[in-house]
């Protein structure tokens, strides 16, 4: 059984936001509008978060992208009182919308924000909804939603390997924000296989965990930053 | 029957949602009386373009797959549209009047608007495939009942989830809920 993870080198994310995009239209995600927005209800499965360091005019920018962070010990899966956030084999922190009565515990027991509620069904302007990805179900009103490494696309090549009899190759499953980042600073892959390039990178001295000592334990490592600029 | 037509490259007549708002799409249903049908799982009675007889053509052991293309390679079957029908029917039984009546429907550049059958409404967030079960040899019938021998596709089995997961303990295969729910 596989355990699916990520790294983020933050050396080479330049903040450009393709990661963004690319996850809004892989994964349907609608927008609400600059007022809701204000109200702290868009949903940006990830988002990149923009740091300032130093003082004028030594000021360095630093990005970061952020995700669900997939925790082993995730804080949103105890608290859910219909199991709809609940833990898959392949170390997945599943969301199952049919289950999702949205009680929005999940949400605030997120040390990382990366959960969103339904407030409004989803909508766009036509012809826009002849761009939707069919393999992705639509979040209606009342349910929360969040990253799900692309479990759509894991399943696919899963099912893709199964059929040509072989076992996945390392890489060939791309959530929409790796397959997006131009940098390539994001790499998904089985941490359980140790030759894989995310597990190697995962092992570099320069990685860390987001909020490490709260013990979520996030299956998403982060490379600091190495180059001064 | 009279054959109801839609311009056969205009996707964007074919993808609304019945009783949909015009210039916005939502998931959202039209009234409240679709909702509660769509509770009780009442289905509207759909009204086919034309009569298509599924029991003649299996009745010439015409393969499903020469049809419903998509069936052992993806997701989807596949629904087919003229074109497909005009690969035989530009030769065979020419002139009977339901025929001409498709012939004439594509010499004017039109598409038959066939209404979906069986399919899960948006709230089940189901995300079905057909190939791995027809590799796994699990039969049309086993989830279609007796098509072959019906004329207009009846709906005679429901896909409830009890249904979908009685056959993957059986059949060993994944009961996760993120097979099927995504
Ligand atoms: C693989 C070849 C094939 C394809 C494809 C095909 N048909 Fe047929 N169809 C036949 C044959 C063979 C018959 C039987 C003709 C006879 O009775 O001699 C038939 C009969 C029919 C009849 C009954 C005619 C009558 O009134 O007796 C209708 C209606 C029909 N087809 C419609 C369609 C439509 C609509 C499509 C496309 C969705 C289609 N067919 C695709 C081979 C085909
Ligand atoms: C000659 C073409 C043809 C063949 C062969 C054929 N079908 Fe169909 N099928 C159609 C057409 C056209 C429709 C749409 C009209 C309808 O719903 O009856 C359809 C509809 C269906 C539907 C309903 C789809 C939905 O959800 O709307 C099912 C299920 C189906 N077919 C199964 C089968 C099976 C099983 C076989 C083989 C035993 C088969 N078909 C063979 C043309 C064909
Ligand atoms: C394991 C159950 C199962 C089997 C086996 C199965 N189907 Fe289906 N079929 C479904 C379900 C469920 C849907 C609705 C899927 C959806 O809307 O996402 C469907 C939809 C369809 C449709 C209409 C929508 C589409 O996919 O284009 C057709 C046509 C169809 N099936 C034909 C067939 C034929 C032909 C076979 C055999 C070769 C077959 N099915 C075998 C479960 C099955
Ligand atoms: C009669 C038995 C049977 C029924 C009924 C059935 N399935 Fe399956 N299903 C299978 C088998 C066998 C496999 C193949 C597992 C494999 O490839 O190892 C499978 C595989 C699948 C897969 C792909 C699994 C994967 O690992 O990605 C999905 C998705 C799926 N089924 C959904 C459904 C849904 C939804 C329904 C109900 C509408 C359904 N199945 C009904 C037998 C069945
Ligand atoms: C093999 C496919 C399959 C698997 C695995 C599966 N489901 Fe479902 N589920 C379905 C289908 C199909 C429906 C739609 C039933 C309907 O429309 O009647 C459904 C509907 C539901 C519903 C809505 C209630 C209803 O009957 O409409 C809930 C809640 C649900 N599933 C939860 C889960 C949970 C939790 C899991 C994991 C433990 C899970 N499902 C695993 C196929 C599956």
């Amino acid at each position: 059984m596989a355990r699916w993870g990520m790294a983020a080198d933050l050396d080479r994310c330049n903040g450009c936001g393709a990661c963004v995009v690319a996850c809004h239209s892989e994964n349907n995600i609608s927008t609400v509008g600059d007022e809701q927005a204000s109200r702290g209800r868009a949903k940006h499965w990830i988002r990149v978060e923009r740091y300032w360091e130093g003082d004028f005019p030594d000021v360095r920018l630093k990005f970061r992208p952020v995700m669900c962070q997939q925790c082993d010990n995730a804080p949103c899966e105890p608290v859910c009182p219909t199991y709809a956030s609940h833990h898959t084999e392949d170390g997945l922190n599943a969301q199952v919308y049919n289950r999702c009565i949205g009680t929005r515990y999940c949400a605030n027991a997120c040390p990382y924000n990366a959960r969103f509620f339904d407030f409004f069904n989803p909508s766009w302007d036509k012809p826009l909804q002849l761009q939707l990805n069919p393999d992705v179900s639509l979040r209606e009103v009342g349910v929360m939603e969040k990253c799900t490494f692309c479990v759509q696309r894991i399943r696919g090549a899963q099912l893709q390997a199964r059929t040509e009899d072989r076992a996945l190759r390392d890489g060939e499953i791309q959530p929409a924000c790796v397959q997006g980042c131009a940098a390539k600073a994001l790499v998904f892959g089985d941490l359980e296989d140790p030759e894989s390039h995310v597990s190697r990178l995962a092992r570099s001295p320069r990685g860390s965990k987001l909020l490490e000592d709260v013990g979520t334990q996030p299956a998403v490592t982060y490379l600091a930053r190495a180059t001064q600029v | 029957m009279q054959p109801t037509a839609v311009p056969s490259n205009d996707g964007s007549d074919i993808a609304l949602l019945p009783g949909q708002v015009s210039g916005v799409f939502t998931t959202a249903r039209p009234t409240f009386g679709a909702a509660v049908d769509d509770f009780l799982n009442r289905r509207p009675v759909y009204e086919q373009p034309l009569e298509f007889p599924h029991n003649i053509h299996v009745g010439k052991e015409i393969a499903c797959e020469v049809c419903h293309e998509g069936v052992d390679k993806g997701p989807k079957a596949g629904i087919p549209g003229l074109r497909t029908c005009m690969i035989c029917h530009e030769a065979i039984a020419t002139d009977r009047p339901r025929i001409q009546q498709i012939t004439a429907m594509r010499d004017k550049g039109l598409d038959l608007a066939w209404q979906r059958v069986y399919g899960f409404s948006n709230d089940d967030h189901v995300r079905f495939n057909h190939a791995p079960h027809i590799r796994n040899k699990v039969e049309c019938a086993t989830c279609h009942g007796n098509v072959g021998e019906q004329t207009i596709a009846q709906r005679n089995v429901e896909h409830t989830m009890g249904f979908c997961v009685n056959c993957h303990n059986e059949r060993k295969a994944s009961i996760d809920c993120l097979t099927c729910h995504f």
